[in-house]
């Protein structure tokens, strides 16, 4: 097979490329093809999506008993050998070299084990202490206890009031977190770049949990943060000029 | 373009949940995307509501692809320790959470299974697993309508490239061992799973997306 891979060599091998059975050369002369074919790479992403549809296409099955006790186990003694790391965890879009962010998601993970560990005076994540409890218990309604009662809220642009621009989710529990998704395209605000996520309370103070990136308008994040949610009312967010882009009210929350 | 539960949408996510009363909203209700969040910062009561949500669909991907249920066990674990360690490389325009756990319990099946026997699957395997893929009334009732094309798009497919769509997508069979299977060329092995392939593919992509020749 020649080195060069034309569109229509793609077009052949694109669905076992999309599928992952591709064989190791002819995989690294297709992927060497994508990366100078823009229209190639769309074909196979649509390809990609056909092959993760048939996965999703399989039948559940309900897996042994005990599983999810065993599950939340694995977890407790994952994040126990990680503990001890400087930084909180957060989520949102994936940037930077896979490796890089691996190491990093880890490293975050841990660190809001060992936060939460020292605060409670307990080694290792929640879970440990947890479990028995959560996972003894009935499992549908059981999961709406007072402990997992969330703040919700929606954001507005800063430049059209009107339009919602995304959503707000904090959780008062141990430890509190918070959740956003943005949305500033649709009200007109495509920006990219870090944005500042600042909480408001009602007493008019405000705390600063950390920045993340938008790219056109959009982005979703969520960070360990400390949620009262007899003070917490809502959330600012501003581009590091200071403009602010979107805010947020917890309209649930308490009388400002 | 994002694809969620089967569908291909052309534009960016929003978790918006329009109308929903802003105060004491119940984890059950969270959606697939905060409860990742809410996992991967600690809290063990949305850990637990997470693995619920979600083990009976990667536990089914698991067992389907391995067909033994201990393995399959360990697959669905690894595959929510995976989630936990990797929930900040999670992109919602890439794909539902459902779809990232999926892809990840596949993706550690197929590495078990070619690491444990040089024959990926029975043949009365391959056949129940296709009968399951497109005539399971549980699933009918439950899908999208994405998905319910998707599946409708299998069951129409000559049963050959069914079978040799179900051995690539599922089983991660390569072409030549679809090939020795069936007892086809290679190139016969190669056409059928393009062919199946391009005909889903019309199932979900709009008219013309992508079809493009140097």
């Amino acid at each position: 097979m020649s080195n060069d891979v034309t569109c229509e060599r793609l077009r052949e091998i694109g669905a076992e490329l999309a599928l992952g059975v591709l064989p190791g050369r002819e995989r690294a002369e297709a992927v060497a093809h994508l990366d100078r074919c823009a229209a190639c790479r769309e074909y196979v992403g649509h390809m990609t999506l056909v092959g993760d549809g048939l996965i999703g296409l399989l039948p559940g099955h309900e897996p042994p008993p005990g599983f999810e006790t065993r599950v939340m186990r694995a977890l407790e003694k994952d994040a126990t050998a990680h503990e001890g790391d400087p930084h909180p965890r957060t989520v949102g879009p994936a940037r930077g070299p896979v490796r890089g962010r691996l190491r990093a998601a880890r490293l975050r993970t841990a660190s809001a084990v060992a936060a939460f560990a020292v605060a409670f005076g307990v080694l290792g994540w929640a879970v440990g202490t947890a479990v028995e409890n959560v996972t003894a218990s009935p499992p549908a309604s059981s999961s709406v206890t007072a402990g997992s009662r969330l703040l919700t809220g929606s954001l507005t642009s800063a430049s059209a009031p009107a339009r919602p621009a995304g959503d707000l989710y904090a959780h008062p529990g141990e430890p509190g977190w918070i959740y956003m998704s943005v949305d500033l395209a649709d009200a007109g605000t495509p920006y990219s770049g870090q944005v500042r996520c600042t909480l408001e309370r009602s007493d008019g103070s405000t705390v600063r949990v950390g920045t993340f990136a938008l790219r056109n308008g959009y982005g979703e994040w969520g960070t360990a943060a400390p949620v009262d949610a007899t003070t917490l009312t809502g959330a600012r967010l501003t581009a590091p000029d200071g403009t602010v882009l979107a805010t947020g009210h917890f309209t649930g929350g308490p009388k400002t | 373009m994002i694809f969620r539960d089967g569908r291909a949408i052309s534009c960016r996510r929003r978790t918006v949940y329009k109308g929903v009363p802003s105060f004491r909203f119940p984890v059950g209700r969270l959606p697939d995307e905060a409860l990742l969040a809410g996992l991967a910062t600690g809290d063990p009561e949305l850990a637990v509501t997470f693995v619920r949500r979600f083990q009976r669909t990667v536990f089914g991907v698991a067992i389907a692809v391995t067909g033994d249920p201990q393995l399959a066990e360990d697959i669905a674990q690894q595959t929510f320790e995976r989630a936990w360690r990797h929930a900040q490389i999670y992109d919602s325009r890439r794909g539902s959470v459902t779809t990232w756990l999926t892809t990840i319990a596949h993706n550690l099946a197929i590495d078990a299974v070619r690491a444990r026997r040089a024959e990926p699957v029975a043949p009365e395997d391959l056949d129940a697993l296709l009968d399951a893929v497109t005539e399971t009334p549980e699933q009918w009732a439950l899908a999208d309508e994405a998905s319910s094309r998707l599946r409708a798009a299998v069951a129409r497919l000559p049963r050959e490239q069914g079978r040799a769509l179900v051995m690539a997508g599922v089983y991660g069979m390569t072409a030549r061992q679809v090939a020795d299977r069936e007892q086809i060329p290679l190139g016969t092995a190669k056409t059928r799973i393009r062919t199946a392939m391009g005909k889903l593919r019309g199932t979900l992509a709009a008219p013309n997306r992508g079809d493009h020749v140097q």
